[in-house]
Formats: structure tokens, C-alpha cells, sequence
């Protein structure tokens, strides 16, 4: 649907995995007792295919797949954990593979369950309907697409049901998750910081939309409760493998649906780092939500960085160059800058989550690819970025910003942010034509702005939900502000 | 649509712009909306409408009344306002 080149692969991939578990299905079924030989037989059946995307989430059954035995049938002590996945678990939990269980039980099972495993389980559904609903649930929850779950549970009957209504879903027979780890599904290029704490930053995640539910404010309101501050800066060379799994693994608001790999990244941020001095000024505060002043001091900047030639061969996104803090110096030629995004509030520290590429050209600058986590959804983070972006380019003198768009199902919230920063295509256009992004007969769009001497001070307002209340952080259940 | 009597669209798409506005004030959790001008702006200083918000707003749009906005409208003009998004939904569901 949403589709990075590969997808379609992915899909092929998918068919495959299907039909190969629903073969190995009947072989359990019919009661073999060779494990491991089912096991190899249904990796071989997935084709030995690496194109299929990266498991997101795995959603767990309970009975006999993480237990060993039924939680309802224990007389005395419910059953303890099956050792082989208590291992399978930990090892996916470190490569910032997320773990969630559906289960026909109370919802005392997963609390047992996980006492027993040690694993964190970032959602749970406990209930009678069908499973394939409780994996879409849990896809809602999480904010992220059923083709990157992986369903496991020792019943036949309930894989053969996920694999006829999810067919993008991957499913397996809890023995084959003892090999899972070796497969490329399992195993991500790269492991970044953010990706090993994962499942602590969902957990972080529950905890605050808890206190939303308990919150009586608006929601601008709840994130100046939370402390919620967003810092936008320069990218370093060492964020480049964040970047790349955040251009890669952001759907719902990704401009380009296509993934920049962490080299390009690197390239992109070291060209911007030879033609500046990165610590020539000292960083700012943070900005939280809600403040409304010159946008220049809510900001943290890492230094001023001047426009110049950049050396080495160029990424396909365009050229390297350095936007200054305050704006780009006379952009001779094209120029190009990475922004990293970083979130944090009294809940937890996202670290980064969200970038920026843009080149400055002579009529204005391109945001060539506007990727942010969907954790970071409904925090004001995306509304920041544009209204930083606006007010640097005012600042810079640019006259118009432009944000180059594929469009999909499933970046409509990347519209709407567009949409309530003042952001306009005037066509939708089909890609495909060379040079283009996005895949042939997908849909994409340039959204514009022009950006006036004023909208430094017009885009504060943005921050936050167009709020006009300042500084104080107000008593929940306050009514007052956005209006 | 062509037998219906004059005033009736208004008054249908008035109630839905009512529904529109409940529904509006229950996902962004701030019952103050339910009293909301029904053509303040929904982005920026009227309504401030959110992303997230808008997201769910719209997905509950397309379940309710078979009408998918982000699909029809490339700029999403159809949410200057609860009144307008009204119309909007108005005018397709037929």
C-alpha cells in the first residue's frame, strides 16, 4: 500500500510464508513429533527470501506457546514459561523487536505471563473475539501497520484464521520462533539506541496516554503538563543509523516513502559539518510545548553552520550543504541539511524522533524527505518542526518552502500537519516518471508555503495547537488556551 | 437529492455538522467543543486541530458515512470548518 521499493518483494514474500506455515500447519496437526524438521522445513518453505520487511511487533499466543501448559486448567499455580521462548523473547526484545499478547484467557494471563517470562509485553488483548482483531487492535495501539506483525500461537485453527483474514501478517507455529532469530525478517540491520529501549518507550507511552484519559485538559494542555520538550538541531554523523531506520520504518508522517540509507545520511550530514563550525554558539533551551516567543531561543541549536561548496560525490537526494542555524547564507548552488528531532517530556526520553532534509535552491528550500516516529504522534512534535522550519526560512530571507510528497493511505496525518501549517499542493500528480520518487502510479504532491518577514512570529503561534496561553503549565481541568 | 423539499439539505447538513461536532469534542477530549461556532477554522487559532485528532476524525468520517475526505481532497479544504466538513459529507454520501 504504502510502499518503499521493496514492498512489493515483501509481499511475494509474505504469500510465501504463509503457504509454507499452513503446510507445516498440517504437519503438526497430523502429529509429528519432529520439531526442529517442521521448523526447517517451513524456513525453507519462506524461500530463503530477505526482502520481506522487518518485524515490528510479535503477537503472542499464551497457552502452550509462551506457557507451558493452559492458564486456566492449573489447579494450584498457573504454568510456568516455555524456557525456549522465554530465550526467543530477550533475544528479539534487544534488537528493538516489540512483543504484544492476544490471548483467550483473563487478563490476568499476561500479567502472569509476564512475571514469568521477564519480557515486557507493550499491549495485551485478552478476550474471545477473533484473533486476527485483537492483532488489528494491537496494530492501532502501537500506531504501526499489521504487515509488520508476526503472529505466533500453537493452534492451528487460530493461525489458519489470522492467515485467511491477515494475509500480510506473518505466521508462525511457536516452534519455528526458536529459529526465527536467524531469519532476516527477525533481524534488523542495525540496532540503535532507541530501537533497544523500544518496548520501555512504549511502556512510557501507556503511562502518559493513561494520564491523558485521567487529564481534564485539552490535549496542548496535557503536553505542557508533561514537560513535553522538543529540541530541533543539526544532525550528527553518529545519528545517521537513526535517521536511516527512521526513514525507513515512518509511514504516517513520511514525505517519501522510500528509504535514504544511513550512508546517505552520513554524507549528508558530514558535507553540512566541513563547511561549518559546528560549537561556535552555545545551545538554547529546549522548546515546550506551548511557548509562544521569537522561535529562535525555544529552540536548541547546536551552532551556526555557513553555506560553502561541498565536496565528494552526492546521494541521490541531491547535493550536501550546510542551512545555518539561523538560516542559509546565500545559497550559492544547492545546499542541504539534515535535522534531527528529539523528544522528551516527564515520562520518558524518546531520543530522536524525527528529520528533516532540506536543500536551499534559488527560489526557496525543498524539504526532500520530513520523516518522524509515530510514537511521537499527537506531542506537537510535527507542528514544531514546521513552525521551526518556517521561521528559519524567514529568517534566512527564503521566500517560499516546498515539501515534495508521496501520498498514501496511511501518511494522511502527515497531510493534516501540512494542511495546519498552511502547506498547499495544487495537484496531485502521478510518480513513476523518472527521477521521480515513489513507485509508478502512486500518487504524489509538492506542498508549498510562502514564507513572509512575518512568519517568524506567525509561526510561534503553531507550536502546540495554536495555543495562546504562555509559560505556566495550567491546573488540569483548565479550560483555558486554544480555544 | 432532487426530490427533496427546499431547506431540507440545510437542515440534514446542520445536524451533521452537529454529529461532526460531537463526534469532535470526544476525540480530542475537550467537551468545551460541543458549544464550538460551527464555521470557526478547525486548524490554527479556532480549533487547533491536531494531527492525531484529525487522523481519527477523519478515519470515524470514513467508517460513519462512507466518505474518505483524505482520499477526495488533496489539501483537506473540507476541514476549514465543521460546517464545511459537513457539506463536504453532504454532498458524497448522496
Amino acid at each position: 500500500m504504502t510502499s518503499p521499493g521493496n514492498n512489493a518483494a515483501g509481499r511475494a514474500g509474505d504469500a510465501g510464508g504463509t503457504s509454507g506455515v499452513v503446510r507445516d500447519t498440517s504437519q503438526i496437526a497430523g502429529g509429528t513429533s519432529e520439531r526442529a524438521g517442521g521448523a526447517d522445513q517451513a524456513a525453507s518453505a519462506r524461500g530463503g527470501d530477505a526482502a520481506r520487511a522487518v518485524v515490528k511487533c510479535v503477537v503472542w499466543d499464551v497457552d502452550h506457546t509462551l506457557l507451558d501448559g493452559v492458564f486456566l486448567e492449573a489447579d494450584g499455580e498457573p504454568p510456568g514459561a516455555d524456557p525456549a521462548m522465554v530465550a526467543v523473547l530477550a533475544e528479539l526484545s534487544g534488537r528493538g523487536i516489540l512483543h504484544a499478547i492476544a490471548s483467550r484467557n483473563p487478563p490476568a494471563a499476561a500479567e502472569h505471563v509476564a512475571r514469568v517470562t521477564g519480557a515486557a509485553f507493550v499491549a495485551a488483548e485478552c478476550g474471545w473475539d477473533a484473533k486476527s482483531d485483537a492483532i488489528g487492535r494491537i496494530a492501532d495501539t502501537l500506531g504501526i501497520g499489521t504487515d509488520a506483525i508476526a503472529f505466533v500461537d500453537d493452534d492451528p485453527y487460530e493461525r489458519a484464521e489470522v492467515s485467511f483474514a491477515r494475509p500480510e501478517v506473518m505466521v508462525l507455529a511457536p516452534e519455528e520462533m526458536t529459529s526465527a532469530p536467524g531469519w532476516p525478517e527477525f533481524s534488523p540491520a542495525v540496532v540503535t539506541a532507541e530501537a533497544a529501549r523500544r518496548s520501555l518507550l512504549y511502556l512510557d507511552r501507556q503511562r502518559r496516554q493513561a494520564a491523558e484519559r485521567e487529564f481534564g485538559g485539552s490535549r496542548e494542555e496535557f503536553l505542557r503538563w508533561c514537560q513535553t520538550e522538543i529540541t530541533i538541531g543539526p544532525a550528527a554523523v553518529a545519528d545517521a543509523d537513526r535517521l536511516a531506520e527512521l526513514s525507513a520504518r515512518t509511514h504516517q508522517f513520511n514525505s517519501a516513502a522510500r528509504a535514504l540509507p544511513a550512508a546517505g545520511f552520513a554524507e549528508l550530514i558530514r558535507a553540512g559539518e566541513t563547511t561549518g563550525s559546528r560549537h561556535a554558539a552555545g545551545p538554547a533551551g529546549p522548546m515546550r510545548v506551548g511557548e509562544v516567543a521569537d522561535p529562535r531561543p525555544a529552540v536548541r541549536l547546536m551552532g551556526p553552520t555557513k553555506a560553502g561548496e561541498a565536496a565528494g560525490p552526492r546521494p541521490a537526494t541531491g547535493s550536501a550543504e550546510a542551512m545555518a542555524a539561523g538560516g542559509v547564507q546565500s545559497a550559492a548552488g544547492d545546499t542541504a541539511r539534515v535535522l534531527a528531532v528529539r523528544l522528551r517530556d516527564r515520562f520518558g526520553d524518546d531520543g530522536l524522533v524525527g528529520t528533516c532534509v532540506t536543500e536551499a535552491g534559488p527560489d526557496g528550500w525543498t524539504v526532500t524527505l520530513l520523516a518522524m516516529s509515530c510514537r511521537a504522534m499527537g506531542r506537537g512534535v510535527i507542528d514544531a518542526l514546521l513552525a521551526w522550519l518556517i521561521g528559519a526560512a524567514a529568517r534566512a530571507g527564503v521566500r517560499e518552502l516546498a515539501i515534495p510528497a508521496i501520498l498514501t493511505p496511511r501518511n494522511v496525518p502527515l497531510r493534516l500537519a501540512l494542511a495546519a501549517a498552511g502547506f498547499r499542493a495544487s495537484e496531485a500528480e502521478s510518480a513513476g516518471e523518472p527521477g521521480a520518487a515513489g513507485e509508478p502510479g502512486q500518487k504524489r504532491a509538492v506542498f508549498r508555503r510562502s514564507v513572509d518577514a512575518g512568519a517568524a512570529a506567525d509561526s510561534a503561534g503553531a507550536i502546540g495547537a495554536g495555543g495562546e496561553a504562555a509559560g505556566e503549565t495550567p491546573a488540569p481541568g483548565e479550560a483555558a488556551g486554544s480555544g | 437529492m432532487a426530490d427533496r423539499r427546499p431547506g431540507e439539505a440545510a437542515e440534514t447538513g446542520l445536524e451533521l455538522a452537529g454529529e461532526l461536532r460531537e463526534l469532535l469534542a470526544e476525540l480530542a477530549g475537550r467537551p468545551e467543543l460541543r458549544t464550538a461556532d460551527f464555521g470557526l477554522p478547525l486548524f490554527g487559532t479556532g480549533i487547533g486541530l491536531d494531527s492525531l485528532t484529525g487522523t481519527l476524525l477523519l478515519r470515524e468520517v470514513h467508517r460513519r458515512y462512507g466518505v474518505d475526505v483524505a482520499a477526495e481532497d488533496l489539501n483537506l479544504d473540507a476541514l476549514a470548518s465543521l460546517a464545511s466538513l459537513a457539506s463536504f459529507i453532504e454532498t458524497r454520501r448522496g
